[in-house]
């Protein structure tokens, strides 16, 4: 149930690419996120460092000064969903727990316009690639069902900006298309895969983010499931290369 | 019953629900005792992600094939059922091949007879659920059953520790950071036991240890390991 619901939002950012005559890439799913969850706009920062500073795409104008926002004042939603690699649902800005928290952002979200602000993290485990927000002008909560969408949107953000490879987002290059714009393999919540990217650090001598870039990569390149490539590598029955090369395609 | 075990079961899990916690190691005690308690060969708690897919937050053991039988409940299982009606499940595996085959064929492989599973609730939600396995075809009497209700609530409140939990949304921000700790701490076992050449459950003791020695949170250790541009462990200061 949770896979074809993943099949058919990516079907709608596939399409919203097609529509504006591209690869699918990272604005596409802010856009899609956008009306999946009824919400008025939304930005997508690339982290660097640890600090989602790297603007990659906004939807409007206000969702383009909440993010510029938090970069200059150093506080609101974002750096907290990368510290705590949990979701902010501040779905009432008003709400006093928020200006507590954000005594800077939150009131000038507010005159920004924003009644509520959703901020996903775009993290798998130790990798930090990013957050998605989101706001909308009035203060209401998320149903289910469009937090469910978020969280696979995020997920997609977030292997597009991982497959895309950090280099690219550092300098300015990649705007977070996935694998030859494929839809992107979300069988994500296997263990053997966290355990797989792990063991591949040290076997490729590369940072985690670069480690499950090229796990996936590999699947990609031998037409296999995920999962199936990353149980071989924690069973030590597959190992793979420093040299992509060497991986061969036996 | 063990009246002893039993005090000393919630003496522990309370000490360890000291400030800023760390949510799955909490949860890994929690199947950790109620294996002892109930007599059981293998416990875990799972998760529901508001997707409502299942998965592993912690396990009593984690040796490959048993994280595999709690993966394997994201499609079929006693988990998945008492997931979906709130209620306990109970059964005998012989009896449940035709009705969750993959599953009951992968857990009398690894040696299990019985299952059960007791759902985690929040008011009128389901948050999870708390598995057990023994290796004998003996169900878990209602004693028993109460004792692991008991613990399967406490497990809830380990997970919305120290969270006002005024907002609806609080349970759902806590699952995605419990769920993300876990991912970093599978990282981290990956990376030790590459580097050790040791297997996973060796790498999360070693984990856990060192967590424990150097009085940090068993997610920080693993994301600092996780991210130190070398393999050593533990991983030197950052500058």
């Amino acid at each position: 149930m949770t896979d074809s619901r993943a099949v058919v939002l990516w079907g709608e950012v596939a399409a919203h690419a097609a529509s504006q005559g591209r690869r699918a890439s990272v604005a596409d799913v802010c856009a899609v996120a956008c009306r999946s969850a009824r919400l008025d706009g939304s930005w997508l920062a690339a982290a660097r460092n640890g600090e989602p500073d790297f603007l990659m795409c906004v939807t409007d104008l206000v969702g383009e000064q909440l993010a510029e926002l938090q970069l200059t004042l150093g506080d609101g939603p974002a750096h907290d969903v990368l510290a705590s690699a949990a979701p902010v649902l501040a779905a009432d800005l008003d709400d006093e727990e928020f200006s507590r928290r954000w005594p800077a952002f939150t009131p000038a979200a507010r005159r920004l316009g924003a009644g509520a602000v959703f901020v996903f993290p775009l993290i798998v485990g130790a990798i930090r690639a990013g957050v998605l927000g989101l706001y909308r002008t009035s203060a209401a909560p998320l149903q289910d069902g469009q937090l469910g969408d978020l969280l696979i949107l995020a997920e997609t953000a977030t292997v597009m900006l991982l497959d895309s490879g950090r280099d690219h987002a550092e300098n300015g290059n990649g705007n977070g298309v996935g694998l030859d714009g494929q839809a992107p393999d979300l069988a994500l919540h296997r263990i053997e895969i966290d355990q797989a990217t792990g063991m591949l650090t040290v076997q490729l001598g590369v940072p985690v983010a670069a480690a499950f870039a090229r796990l996936r990569a590999y699947a990609y390149a031998q037409d296999r499931r995920l999962a199936d490539v990353a149980a071989d590598i924690v069973a030590r029955r597959l190992r793979l290369h420093r040299d992509p090369g060497q991986d061969g395609g036996s | 019953m063990d009246t002893d075990l039993l005090s000393d079961t919630f003496v522990d899990l309370a000490d360890t629900m000291v400030a800023d916690f760390d949510v799955i190691d909490f949860l890994h005690v929690l199947t950790d005792r109620s294996v002892r308690l109930l007599a059981a060969s293998a416990a875990g708690v799972l998760l529901a992600d508001p997707r409502g897919e299942l998965r592993v937050a912690a396990a009593s053991s984690e040796q490959v094939g048993l994280l595999e039988l709690f993966q394997l409940q994201n499609d079929q299982g006693p988990c998945l059922d008492c997931f979906r009606t709130g209620q306990p499940v109970t059964a005998d595996l012989a009896a449940r091949a035709q009705q969750w085959p993959r599953f009951a064929q992968a857990a009398t492989q690894s040696g299990f007879r019985t299952v059960q599973a007791l759902p985690m609730r929040l008011r009128d939600q389901v948050i999870g659920a708390l598995n057990l396995f023994r290796a004998e075809q003996s169900p878990f009497d209602p004693a028993e059953l109460r004792i692991g209700q008991a613990l399967a609530d406490v497990a809830t409140i380990g997970l919305l520790h120290q969270q006002n939990v005024r907002r609806r949304e609080t349970l759902a921000e806590r699952l995605q950071a419990a769920l993300n700790s876990r991912v970093a701490i599978e990282q981290a076992k990956g990376k030790l036991a590459e580097r050790l050449g040791i297997d996973m459950d060796q790498a999360f003791s070693m984990l856990r240890a060192h967590a424990r020695s150097s009085s940090q949170r068993l997610t920080d250790v693993a994301r600092a390991f996780v991210d130190s541009a070398t393999a050593d462990f533990p991983p030197p200061p950052r500058r």
